[in-house]
C-alpha cells in the first residue's frame, strides 16, 4: 500500500485517467482511423483506376495510331493507283484527240483537194471554151473574107460546134 | 531541490485531486483531439503539406502493423488501439521538450509544487495503460482459444489426465506423468510470464521517463547553460524510443495472442 501510494496510485486517479484514454481512444477511432483508413483506401483505388485507365488510353492510343498508319498507307496506294489510271485515261485520251485532229485534218484536206480539182476542171473548161470562141471569131473573120456562101458557113459553124 | 515519485496534487475537486500529470494528460488528449477534427475537416483527395506529412506517418504506421500481424483485417481491428498508444505515449513524452515549464510552479498547500510534469512520469497512467493492454491481450487470447481453452493454457492438466487415464486402462507409463507435471508447471510459469508483463512494460515506460526528468532537473541544477543539451537530445531519443517500443510490445503481445492456436 505504501508503495502504491509513493507512486501515487489510487482508485479514482486510475478512473479519471481510464476514462479519458478511453474517450481519447474512441473518439480518435469513431473519427479519426475508421474516416481516414477509408478516405485513403477510396483515394488508392481512385489511383489504381487512373492508372488502369491511363493505360487502357495508352493502348488505344497506340491502336489509333497504328490504324492511322494504316489508313495513310492504304490512302496513298489508292492515290497512286487514281494517279496512274489517270495517266493512263489522259494517255489515251489524248491519243485519240490527236487521231480525231488528224483525221478532221485530212478530211478538210480531201474536200480542198476534191474543191480544187473541180475549180481546175472548171477553169479548163472555160479555158476551152474561150478558146473555141476565139478560134471561132478567128476563123469568121478569116473565113468571111474568103467564102461568102451559106454553105460553107454553115459547115464552118459545124465543125465549131463539134470543136466545142 | 524535490523530486516527487508520485505526481503532485495541483487542487481539489471536491475530494478529487487534480494531479499536474493528470492535468496535462487532458490537455493532451484534447490537443490531439483538436488536432484529429482539424485533420478530418481538412482531409482533401490532394493533399496539403500538413495531410501529406500526417497520412505518411499514419500509413507508415498502419503498413508497419500490417507487416507485424500479416493480415488485413486483423490489423484494422488491433491498429487503433496501438496508434493511440504511440501517438498518446509520443506526444506526452515529446511536450516535455516545450520550453519554460519547469519555471511554473504552484502554491499549494503541499509546498510550492511544479505545475507541469512528464505525462508518462505519473506512474499511474502508465499502470493504467499497461493494464489495458494487458487486459485487451487476454480478451484476444479468450476470444482466440474460447474460456475452456484460454485456462487450460495456464492450468495444463492435460497431461496428467491423460496418464491417469492409461492407468485405469492398466497401461501405466511413468514418462506421460512427468511430462503431465511438466506441462502443469510450464503454464503455471506463463501465469508469472503474464504479471511480470504488467511490471516490465509499465516500468520501462515509466522508468525512462522518470529518469529523464530527474536527469534534466539535476542537470539543470548543477550546470543550466549547454551541459543539459546532449542529455536533452538523447531525452528526444528516448521520448521516441519509449513510445514506440510500449506500442511495439503491445502490438507484438496481441498478435502472439491471437496466434496462439496456429501455433499449437
Amino acid at each position: 500500500m505504501e508503495l502504491f501510494n509513493a507512486l501515487g496510485l489510487n482508485v479514482k486517479t486510475l478512473l479519471a485517467q481510464l476514462i479519458n484514454f478511453a474517450v481519447l481512444f474512441f473518439v480518435l477511432y469513431r473519427f479519426g482511423y475508421r474516416p481516414m483508413l477509408k478516405f485513403l483506401d477510396e483515394r488508392k483505388e481512385k489511383i489504381e483506376k487512373g492508372i488502369t485507365d491511363a493505360e487502357k488510353a495508352q493502348e488505344k492510343l497506340i491502336q489509333m495510331t497504328e490504324d492511322e498508319k494504316n489508313i495513310i498507307k492504304e490512302a496513298r496506294k489508292e492515290a497512286l493507283v487514281m494517279i496512274e489510271k489517270a495517266k493512263n485515261d489522259a494517255g489515251e485520251k489524248r491519243n485519240d484527240i490527236l487521231k480525231k485532229a488528224k483525221e478532221e485534218i485530212g478530211k478538210v484536206i480531201d474536200i480542198e483537194k476534191a474543191k480544187m480539182q473541180i475549180e481546175k476542171a472548171e477553169t479548163l473548161k472555160e479555158i476551152k471554151r474561150e478558146a473555141a470562141e476565139l478560134i471561132i471569131v478567128a476563123m469568121e473573120k478569116v473565113l468571111e473574107a474568103r467564102l461568102g456562101d451559106k454553105n460553107d458557113k454553115e459547115l464552118i459553124k459545124k465543125i465549131v460546134k463539134d470543136l466545142q | 531541490m524535490n523530486i516527487s515519485l508520485a505526481p503532485e496534487i495541483l487542487f481539489y475537486i471536491g475530494k478529487f485531486g487534480v494531479s499536474n500529470a493528470m492535468l496535462w494528460s487532458f490537455v493532451l488528449s484534447l490537443v490531439i483531439l483538436i488536432f484529429t477534427f482539424f485533420i478530418r475537416r481538412n482531409l482533401k483527395p490532394v493533399p496539403g503539406r500538413i495531410q501529406a506529412a500526417v497520412e505518411i506517418f499514419f500509413e507508415g504506421a498502419y503498413d508497419f502493423t500490417r507487416s507485424v500481424v500479416g493480415d488485413d483485417r486483423k490489423t484494422k481491428k488491433i491498429f487503433p488501439l496501438v496508434f493511440t498508444l504511440f501517438i498518446f505515449i509520443l506526444a506526452a513524452n515529446m511536450a516535455t521538450f516545450i520550453p519554460g515549464q519547469s519555471a511554473l510552479t504552484l502554491q499549494t498547500e503541499d509546498g510550492v509544487v511544479p505545475v507541469f510534469r512528464a505525462i508518462m512520469s505519473d506512474y499511474g497512467l502508465v499502470f493504467l495503460l499497461t493494464i489495458i493492454v494487458v487486459i485487451s491481450t487476454q480478451i484476444v487470447a479468450i476470444a482466440i482459444n474460447g474460456p475452456f481453452g484460454y485456462v487450460g493454457k495456464y492450468f495444463n492438466v492435460k497431461g496428467i489426465a491423460s496418464f491417469f487415464k492409461l492407468a485405469v486402462k492398466g497401461e501405466f507409463k511413468p514418462g506421460l506423468l512427468a511430462q503431465g507435471f511438466l506441462d502443469l508447471f510450464l503454464g503455471l510459469m506463463d501465469v508469472v510470464g503474464e504479471i511480470a508483463k504488467i511490471v516490465s512494460l509499465s516500468f520501462r515506460l515509466f522508468g525512462n521517463m522518470f529518469a529523464g526528468e530527474v536527469l534534466t532537473a539535476v542537470m539543470m541544477f548543477l550546470a543550466p547553460f549547454f551541459v543539459p543539451l546532449p542529455f536533452m537530445f538523447l531525452g528526444i531519443l528516448t521520448a521516441v524510443v519509449q513510445a514506440f517500443v510500449f506500442s511495439v510490445l503491445t502490438l507484438i503481445f496481441i498478435t502472439m495472442a491471437s496466434e496462439t492456436q496456429a501455433v499449437e
